[in-house]
């Protein structure tokens, strides 16, 4: 590109951006206390994996299957006295007769992880994670995928994402790429669409950008016509435009467009160079690209978005969000067929998240990004036909990195995986420990006219940070 | 009632219709006649809504318990003292002609004692006791709260209920302090909610902020600075509401507001690919339905019309191909891959595009949340299971993958529709056969409520040229025209081969007979055509008739001689040529590999073909000597079932009924939104209790009153919103409102909003003067977004197939787009700073705009970029740009105004209504 005067653009826009007034109470962009990580990335598998088969694994599944549970000795597990169930699946009284596991186990590392031999590469990884086994969520359907991303239920529309709270209160590290960036296709619109990235009254700045990873094509329009501007005009162009943005915002001082707008031209501006040289994975040792799978066609295309959100924390991004099998309910939903299902998706996942991360380990990017592996429920450990039906009243995530404690299991779902039964966890105590990971607290970040309730908190899980 | 639903993580809230709810609704067989119906639950459970005791939300609150296991039928469950007496008031209250909906039942039974307990009826609904069970009774020291609760109670009931599953009953329009802001009853009901609630309004916006509003909001483009002066200048009273007038009545508003029902309609493109035989989504050819809408919307079509010509107007109005044309509403839901997805997006789209309920879940089970069973459901699919799509030839183009007219019509009149047990297409309930019908929960005071949601179902008898669409006139025309044109390809093929000296002579003799064959083949088609037109005019066995058979079938006859000799001919030719390939020792292999069809060049072979051509023209030299007859052999031609099940008419007439509880509700909604930003209802697409209740209740169901009272004009609702108060106020903040209702829920100002991806791309193209204002016709190669200059609906929008530019600024999702979300990203700063398209635009503009002055030029370029006039300070920021000395040696002057004008179209409000 050969820009000249950079940071000259970066200040000229910086000035109308602070002029323009900010919404509610903008915090300082510091943490409120020592951060423990810089950076999520934030892995996202649409339409529900089997905890079951995972990284909750139940053998007595495989040992009652076929008896429906009453017959077991665990019939208790149907009793829900006690368990807070909100938004439980009804379903579920069809789906009584128990099927086995689809797949094998193997225990790994120090920690005795136990993990399904779908994610047999991240089992190697075991103890680095710190796996979380006692979540539920308050959707029996896929707008669970919305409740993930901002602990609300879809009928309640647009709530900030925990991306938005990140990007809201720290801020960017790196002036040239957006403080939130989200890669692959995202949840589809039955089930929170744009409201899985989006940052609702936080105003469209703290909202996440989208970016392909085709290295050709990052983003379109990342560069004006050959011959028609030069790099000084362009300067010369910003400038007057956010002067006269500037002015034009004088009337509309709480419009929080306007501040994105700004802000949007300045962050374009600097991408034009910065996001080119983010793709350019081709920089990467054959090593690395095969540590991320993108030698083999069926781990490429994931392997590539890994491979990208490292580079992007490493430039200082704070929140990547990577979905995987978006678009309509989410491709690992498994009505039918689980076995084919998962084993499909779990081998263009597992490899890659794999590599994600020793690749961050072996550069000492762990020790301060975290990264989180969820999904909006789990799945029933009653058959329905071959498939698995959505299961929202037990299931689990894994996180690493960033301070979180390595190789530990924490919460406790009954004997059948049915109901997370010890150390329960709502889906926003994930992001409480994001964000305490990060420094932050959410009650510090909370816009006094837009109260929040305890639930959209969450609790930090302090049994799993160091 | 608001707070609760809002409030999702009540659990009670859950449970209240959880598991028991459902496990009791399906105890009960559905009976037209019977009073315990899902519909009957959910007004009980509505009308006492929060007061209503968990205890009391089942069915012995009205019924006795079966004393069989395993019940068959609802009358197994008799009523109790209770249930007793609302079925007999139900009867009686209907004889008298007067309401006799669950609720006034249940207010005129407030205060008796159907139990004989000497507890009332609502003294023992609000504390938990069964008013039909005498042994049910609150203790004495309870029934010293109720009067507490009955006052609460009664303070709920007055307050306005929002219950969009029945008629609207048109409220009456509020009188409030500020009157002298109210310019129609729009106003008042948003005046009434600002002074309950502390609100202030903004004062009016700017004579130029508004006018560019409202031209952005009724066409989608600017005003031109010409227009600007001209209202600037116009200090009459009514200056504003005649340029709301020129604005319905220009054309531009029928392509602006269709873009905005083609998202609620989800109109698309065909998807797939090309060659014909993967057409994956939606049809070719479909446009024709865009510019129906747009039509329609240009005429004001009463949206009543619009929606019964959308779902059938092929029985409505058979041989109108105007209004066949509106059926691409469902043609656009064709899949290739898979019925049983059509049928499903159908339903699921057409409810919640038209009735603003998600019947989708009911597919494989009962709704969870709104009274609809899934046997409604599957009622509903039988509604649209005959239906199926074809393309109808247009004048002047025989073929349809070409041209055509796509359309919806009955393929299947006698197609089952079954439930399928858990919404499992391999696992159909066969035992039943679902009849259509709508849910009944649904049905207000529509007729059809009076047969339990069964629709009332005529047959449609489709006239001829409905069901054999080749008969009609042009189509005969077209066909003889084509025929002639091949006479004239083979005579002149034949012309040109006789001047050649080096023709070989069976070559010639070929074309020859060939130019005979033609001839004589036309001459059939004309002779079977004359035929079959007395057969159109129903003179079928006329001695007309006899004659034109007669002389199709002699002609036919003839033309199988003419065919055989031709025949003969070319098959002598290749055995010639076989038979001295063979002597000149070569071997008769063909050089390409043999295809399917050429002709055999082993002489054996051959010889057994000549053969068969010799005896095939000797049989047809003997038919010519045959009796004359009248069976002649018909044209190949595409043939449709002569009735049409009537499904569809009955379906959309109950749509379309004035009494029909939501579909003018859900339309005044979708209006109010694109006009304020936001619904009245936030959810568009989902008045059901997932969705979110109104801030206007009252307004939306005046408003839906009065676009039926208005005969469903579109255009009488757009001009009340747009020259209300409410709609004219200024988008600029008020600090001490923005206390009490941050979002702007209660309409204290204007909603300010970013332009939809459409209407960036046409005002750009338009300020710039380069717009193509072409209406109509064949969508325009997504691929060519940046370089076509017609409006935005013209261009190509389907799965894989949308323009980018467009996707950038959150063009419509393909698959459903309810409403639009307009984000702010830094690839629409991209988009709009380096793209071909806004340079182009730019050096156009600056060009155009040449004058002397700096400060001339700073000020036409904001008033045809930003439609107003710019501050003393942007005017000096403009004149010092232009003045500066250039950034490069080799820009100049010029290069600084496009660099200005480029900087105007990028600037927050080029993009931005205020």
């Amino acid at each position: 590109m050969g820009f000249t005067g950079l940071a000259l653009g970066a200040m000229l826009f910086r000035d109308a951006r602070a002029a323009a007034p900010s919404a509610g109470l903008s915090p300082s962009g510091l943490p409120h206390f020592a951060p423990r990580a810089k950076s999520v990335i934030w892995i996202f598998l649409c339409g529900g994996v089997s905890h079951l088969e995972s990284f909750d694994v139940k053998p007595e599944l495989n040992k009652y299957a076929g008896k429906s549970i009453a017959e077991t000795p665990y019939a208790k597990v149907l009793e829900t006295e006690g368990k807070n169930i909100i938004g439980g699946n009804p379903g579920h009284g069809n789906r009584k007769v128990i099927m086995p596991l689809q797949t094998g186990y193997e225990t790994y590392g120090q920690s005795g992880l136990v993990v399904g031999d779908w994610f047999k590469h991240i089992g190697t990884c075991a103890d680095d994670l710190a796996v979380v086994r006692s979540l539920w969520t308050i959707h029996n359907d896929h707008g669970a995928q919305l409740t993930w991303q901002t602990g609300r239920h879809p009928r309640e529309l647009e709530h900030p994402t925990l991306g938005g709270w990140v990007s809201y209160g720290l801020g960017s590290l790196n002036e040239n790429l957006p403080e939130y960036v989200v890669l692959g296709t995202p949840t589809g619109d039955c089930c929170g669409g744009t409201f899985t990235y989006g940052s609702a009254y936080l105003g469209p700045e703290h909202g996440g950008v989208r970016f392909s990873t085709d290295p050709k094509k990052p983003l379109p329009f990342i560069a004006p016509p050959a011959g028609s501007i030069t790099p000084a005009e362009q300067l010369q162009n910003l400038s007057l435009l956010g002067k006269l943005n500037q002015l034009a915002g004088i009337d509309y001082p709480d419009d929080q467009n306007l501040r994105a707008r700004i802000k949007s031209y300045e962050l374009a501006y600097q991408m034009q160079a910065s996001v080119p040289e983010t793709m350019q994975l081709e920089r990467e040792t054959e090593a690395t690209r095969q540590l991320y799978g993108m030698d083999r066609s069926e781990t490429k295309a994931f392997g590539e978005q890994c491979l990208v959100a490292r580079r992007l924390v490493e430039r200082g991004v704070r929140f990547v969000q990577v979905f995987h099998g978006g678009g309509g309910g989410g491709a690992w939903d498994a009505h039918s067929a689980i076995k084919s299902n998962h084993t499909n998706l779990s081998t263009q996942v597992d490899k890659p998240i794999a590599g994600l991360l020793k690749d961050l380990k072996q550069r000492g990017l762990l020790n301060d990004t975290l990264v989180v592996f969820g999904t909006e429920f789990g799945r029933t450990p009653g058959a329905q036909g071959d498939g698995r039906d959505h299961h929202p009243q037990g299931f689990c995530a894994w996180l690493a990195g960033g301070g979180i404690k390595p190789g530990v299991q924490h919460g406790v779902t009954d004997e059948l995986g049915f109901h997370a039964v010890e150390d329960r966890h709502y889906v926003t105590d994930i992001h409480a420990t994001a964000l305490h990971q990060l420094g932050l607290d959410s009650h510090k970040l909370e816009i006094p006219s837009r109260k929040r309730l305890e639930m959209d908190h969450g609790e930090p899980i302090r049994a799993i940070i160091t | 009632m608001l707070s609760q639903r809002m409030n999702p993580l009540r659990p009670a809230a859950y449970r209240g219709r959880s598991l028991p709810w459902l496990a009791a609704l399906a105890c009960f067989v559905f009976s037209a006649t019977a009073s315990a119906t899902p519909a009957n639950r959910a007004a009980f459970e509505q009308h006492y809504d929060r007061f209503l005791a968990k205890e009391l939300n089942r069915c012995t609150t009205c019924h006795l318990p079966s004393e069989r296991k395993e019940p068959k039928s609802l009358a197994e469950f008799p009523h109790n003292a209770f249930g007793k007496r609302l079925h007999q008031l139900g009867g009686e209250l209907t004889a008298a002609g007067k309401p006799s909906s669950l609720a006034a039942r249940l207010a005129l039974v407030a205060k008796e004692d159907s139990d004989g307990d000497s507890v009332p009826n609502e003294v023992e609904l609000l504390l938990g006791k069964n008013p039909g069970d005498a042994k049910d009774k609150p203790p004495a020291k309870e029934l010293s709260k109720a009067s507490a609760k009955q006052a609460e109670f009664a303070k709920f009931l007055a307050a306005y209920r929002w219950r969009p599953f029945e008629t609207v009953q048109r409220p009456a329009v509020p009188v409030v302090k500020n009157a002298a802001w109210v310019r129609n009853p729009v106003d008042a009901f948003i005046a009434a909610e600002h002074e309950a609630r502390g609100l202030k309004p903004r004062p009016e916006a700017t004579k130029e902020v508004l006018l560019r509003r409202v031209y952005l909001d009724l066409t989608g483009l600017n005003p031109t600075p010409e227009e600007q002066r001209k209202f600037l200048a116009d200090t009459s009273s009514d200056a504003y509401e005649k340029v709301v007038n020129h604005l319905l009545d220009d054309p531009r508003h029928g392509e602006r507001w269709g873009r905005h029902w083609m998202d609620v309609w989800r109109y698309s493109d065909w998807a797939g690919w090309s060659g014909g035989n993967q057409i994956r989504d939606s049809k070719p050819h479909i446009w024709r339905w865009r510019d129906w809408i747009v039509e329609a919307l240009n005429k004001d079509k009463g949206y009543d019309r619009m929606v019964l010509e959308m779902l059938a107007a092929d029985e409505l109005a058979p041989l109108d191909t105007d209004a066949l044309r509106a059926t691409g509403f469902l043609v656009r839901n064709f899949k290739m891959l898979s019925r049983e997805q059509w049928m499903e997006d159908t339903i699921k789209h057409t409810s919640q595009a038209f009735l603003g309920v998600t019947v989708g879940c009911a597919k494989c089970h009962d709704h969870m949340v709104d009274p609809i069973s899934q046997r409604e459901y599957y009622q509903l699919r039988a509604v649209f299971d005959p239906h199926d799509v074809r393309t109808d030839r247009i004048p002047g183009q025989l073929d349809t993958a070409k041209d055509g007219l796509v359309r919806t019509f009955d393929k299947k009149p006698d197609q089952r529709t079954h439930l399928l047990i858990r919404g499992d297409e391999r696992t159909p309930d066969t035992n039943k056969v679902m009849e259509a019908g709508v849910p009944f929960a649904l049905c207000g005071l529509t007729s059809v409520a009076r047969t339990g949601g069964k629709l009332a179902v005529e047959p449609v008898k489709l006239p001829l040229l409905a069901a054999q669409p080749d008969q009609r006139e042009f189509v005969f025309q077209d066909t003889l025209a084509a025929s002639e044109r091949g006479l004239a390809d083979v005579r002149e093929a034949f012309a040109k081969l006789k001047t050649n000296s080096a023709t070989a002579p069976e070559k010639l003799r070929e074309q020859e007979l060939t130019v005979v064959a033609t001839e004589t083949k036309h001459a059939a088609l004309a002779a079977v055509i004359r035929a079959e037109k007395f057969d159109v005019a129903g003179r079928k066995d006329s001695d007309d008739w006899k004659r034109a058979a007669t002389e199709a079938v002699a002609a036919q006859r003839h033309q199988a001689v003419v065919d055989a000799r031709l025949k003969l001919h070319q098959t002598q030719t290749t055995l010639a040529a076989a038979l001295k390939k063979a002597e000149d020792g070569k071997p008769a292999e063909p050089k390409a590999p043999a295809k399917k069809g050429d002709k055999p060049a082993d002489p054996e072979a051959l010889k057994k073909q000549l053969a068969d051509s010799e005896k095939a023209l000797a049989a047809a030299e003997k038919d010519l000597s045959a009796a004359p007859g009248t069976a002649f052999k018909p044209r190949t031609v595409e043939s449709y079932p002569a009735t049409s099940t009537g499904r569809r008419t009955a379906f959309a007439q109950w749509v379309a009924d004035t009494q029909n509880p939501l579909t003018a509700r859900v339309a005044v909604n979708q209006m109010w939104l694109r006009h304020f930003g936001r619904g009245i209802v936030p959810t568009p697409a989902d008045f059901g209790r997932n969705g979110r209740p109104p801030s206007h209740p009252q307004l939306l169901d005046w408003l839906a009153s009065e676009f039926v009272t208005r005969g469903w004009s579109m255009k009488a609702i757009h001009r009340l919103l747009v020259t209300s108060s409410t709609y004219r106020m200024a988008s600029t903040p008020d600090a001490a409102s923005a206390k009490l209702d941050q979002d702007n829920f209660f309409l204290w100002r204007m909603n300010s909003r970013r332009l939809e991806a459409e209407a960036v791309r046409d005002n750009l193209l338009f300020v710039c003067g380069s717009l193509d204002l072409a209406m109509g016709g064949p969508e325009i190669d997504h691929n060519l977004g940046l370089t076509s200059k017609r409006r935005s609906l013209y261009l190509r929008l389907a799965a894989e197939k949308e323009v980018e530019f467009l996707k950038i600024f959150d063009g419509p999702a393909v698959t459903e787009c309810y409403e639009r979300r307009p984000s702010v990203m830094p690839q629409q700063a991209l988009a709009l700073a380096n793209s071909e398209l806004a340079f182009t635009e730019a050096r156009r503009l600056a060009k155009h705009l040449a004058t002397d002055d700096d400060e001339g030029f700073v000020r036409s370029a904001f008033a045809q970029v930003l439609a107003r006039r710019p501050t003393v300070e942007e005017a000096r920021l403009g004149r010092d740009f232009l003045a500066a000395k250039p950034a490069d040696a080799a820009t100049g002057k010029d290069r600084a105004r496009e660099n200005l004008v480029l900087v105007l179209l990028n600037h927050n409000d080029f993009v931005t209504v205020r």
